[in-house]
């Protein structure tokens, strides 16, 4: 078995036959077509099915093309002419429609593929998840770099922790590295070198393998947890109450703490980032205008009107404001257009804290089924409200990674 | 009726601290924790002081607590033992992830101001003061279980939203500028 990398998809991809609502549809003359979709999407806007076009164009016997149009959804199969609502009513009484059921996808696709699908059935608009060439969202010479990074982290990760390597791809410098704080453990190697890392922030990818270093084995088999994997704080983050350090020690306080039930390790790593960011720009921020829409960072009181203008705007000028200011600033904002490397799936917490810090790709190699929010329990990427949307990424790690040669002899 | 006296006294704290930290051009939200009728501990949000999105309100609160009860020698056991005797006040909806945190502590209560319809963790978005099922079958030995908590919202509402309002107008200066449409107003 070989390195492999995969998307964890941000919404379940059923088989596009049991995702699709019924909606009730008329053939329309072509030249009522705009006047009927503002019409229609005034009296009936098609509230969740905003990837859903309005309007089909069928190219029937290649004489002229056939245009169709949604009236509304359908409320159940039988007898559907009675139940759209009253505007709709009017509507298709004046225009003497003939309504019809069809068939259209649930959810906005997440692949060409699936796009592809659902078009067949009632056109869709589909957008590639991120601005990047693939349609994965990972160029395919990108992939050694990113199992050599998915190693670093499994590397740094002991027995019982999490570990977080964050990655700025752009120039393939290693930002922070951590592991969890979550308890106090004897050995804090992994700390030290992290702080090391962070001392000097210019210091490109180290491929050093510290071989005597034990290796955290996540078991062959997930669905096997074993003692050790309970205390990896994504996995069982309530386990710190139970936990009694053989005897109190002071010498080490990473952050401060000895140990902390939140310190996880994506956490700890966006605090290191954080610093490095303060210590390399320590001037008081970029000369950004101030702007309502960033400041939603943390929550948000506008209406969606008000946001849709802006947004607007900000379609007309991103070009032009992009090329403008990548010169001016160096600097990014939090951890924008930077990657994350997990070795477990991060829980809920982790998940929005590195929504929060606006990472641009997750990795991982093992899944959480316990609280893990990136694909196992549930989807956080998938969550439409967030106003920051990163991709995530599974690596599936070969066996004879782990069995090999490296430091597993007491395991196995 | 004494309840929600102490509750709307409790949250006048907060607000203090939300007008503390939008006095520091953060975005205005600020908490207490309470122990026994008693704060305990304040925070307030301080994202853009520390580059760190996730310095939320909570998270500056929890921390000053964690700190002090670690100087006065408690081990992990005490430490959730006294979580689990405190209550939160806090301006807006704890996000998805201090919602998250919140439960790890096992926090015994939470009160909130506002919702949070875009991250809220406590019923907004997600709903993660309810202790989830999923990761109950898992609980079946030694391990802990997912802590739920009480969660209140809609304490003082106006005077949260009404923080936010006159923050939004002054501007956020450490927003980066908009790089492209965001994807849930398509």
């Amino acid at each position: 078995m070989a390195w492999e990398l995969s998307e964890v998809p941000s919404n379940l991809t059923h088989s596009i036959h049991d995702s699709t609502v019924d909606v009730i549809a008329a053939k329309i003359e072509p030249k009522l077509a705009n006047g009927l979709i503002r019409q229609l999407n005034q009296a009936c806007p098609l509230e969740n099915l905003r990837h859903v076009k309005r309007v089909r164009r069928c190219n029937e016997f290649g004489e002229k093309s056939e245009l169709s149009i949604i009236l509304c959804l359908a409320t159940g199969p039988e007898n559907f002419s009675e139940m759209y609502p009253q505007d709709v009513k009017k509507i298709v009484d004046t225009y003497k429609l003939n309504p019809f059921l069809a068939k259209v996808a649930r959810f906005s696709a997440t692949s060409k593929e699936l796009w592809e699908e659902q078009c067949k059935l009632w056109p869709t608009s589909y957008h590639p998840p991120h601005d990047l060439d693939g349609v994965s969202g990972c160029k395919e010479n990108e992939l050694p770099s990113i199992f050599d990074f998915m190693r670093t982290a499994i590397q740094l990760s002991e027995v019982g922790k999490n570990a977080a390597v964050i990655v700025d791809p752009s120039t393939m410098q290693i930002i922070a590295k951590a592991t969890c704080g979550t308890f106090q453990h004897d050995d804090f190697k992994s700390n030290e070198c992290a702080e090391g890392n962070a001392d000097s922030p210019f210091s490109l990818l180290e491929t050093t393998e510290n071989k005597d270093r034990k290796f955290f084995l996540p078991g062959t088999h997930v669905s096997e947890f074993n003692s050790l994997n309970m205390v990896v704080s994504c996995i069982n983050p309530w386990g710190w109450m139970k936990q009694r350090p053989s005897e109190q020690k002071s010498l080490h306080c990473e952050g401060g703490f000895p140990w902390h039930p939140l310190r996880h390790a994506a956490i700890v790593a966006i605090g290191k980032a954080a610093e490095r960011d303060k210590a390399l720009f320590p001037t008081i921020y970029s000369s950004t205008k101030p702007n309502s829409n960033g400041s939603m960072e943390y929550y948000s009181v506008d209406e969606p009107a008000k946001r849709l203008k802006v947004d607007r705007k900000d379609n007309e000028q991103s070009a032009h404001e992009a090329c403008c200011n990548d010169l001016s600033e160096t600097r990014p904002y939090l951890c924008t257009g930077f990657d994350i490397y997990l070795v477990w799936e991060p829980c809920s917490m982790c998940a929005m804290a590195l929504v929060h810090q606006r990472f641009k790709r997750i990795f991982y190699a093992f899944p959480n089924p316990a609280t893990g929010a990136l694909g196992s329990v549930y989807r956080l990427h998938g969550e439409k409200s967030l106003n920051h949307h990163y991709s995530v990424f599974r690596i599936k790690v070969p066996e004879a990674y782990w069995n090999g040669p490296v430091g597993f002899s007491d395991k196995c | 009726m004494a309840a929600a006296a102490a509750a709307v006294a409790f949250m006048e704290l907060a607000l203090e601290q939300a007008k503390f930290a939008m006095d520091n051009l953060e975005v205005p939200v600020g908490c207490v924790i309470v122990e026994d009728g008693k704060v305990i501990s304040s925070g307030s949000n301080k994202t853009n002081a520390t580059r760190n999105a996730t310095r939320h309100a909570e998270m500056e609160a929890v921390d000053a607590l964690i700190r002090e009860w670690q100087g006065m020698g408690l081990d992990q056991t005490n430490v959730a033992e006294k979580f689990a005797r405190c209550d939160l006040y806090v301006t807006c909806e704890p996000c998805i992830m201090c919602a998250m945190a919140l439960s790890i502590l096992g926090i015994r209560e939470v009160y909130f101001g506002c919702a949070n319809d875009k991250f809220g963790g406590c019923g907004s978005i997600m709903s993660l003061h309810q202790s989830s099922s999923s990761s109950a079958e898992l609980s079946g030995n030694e391990i802990p279980r997912p802590k739920g908590y009480k969660c209140t919202g809609g304490i003082m509402a106006e005077e949260a939203i009404a923080l936010f309002k006159s923050f939004y107008e002054q501007g956020n200066p450490n927003a980066p500028k908009p790089h492209r449409p965001v994807r849930n107003s398509e």
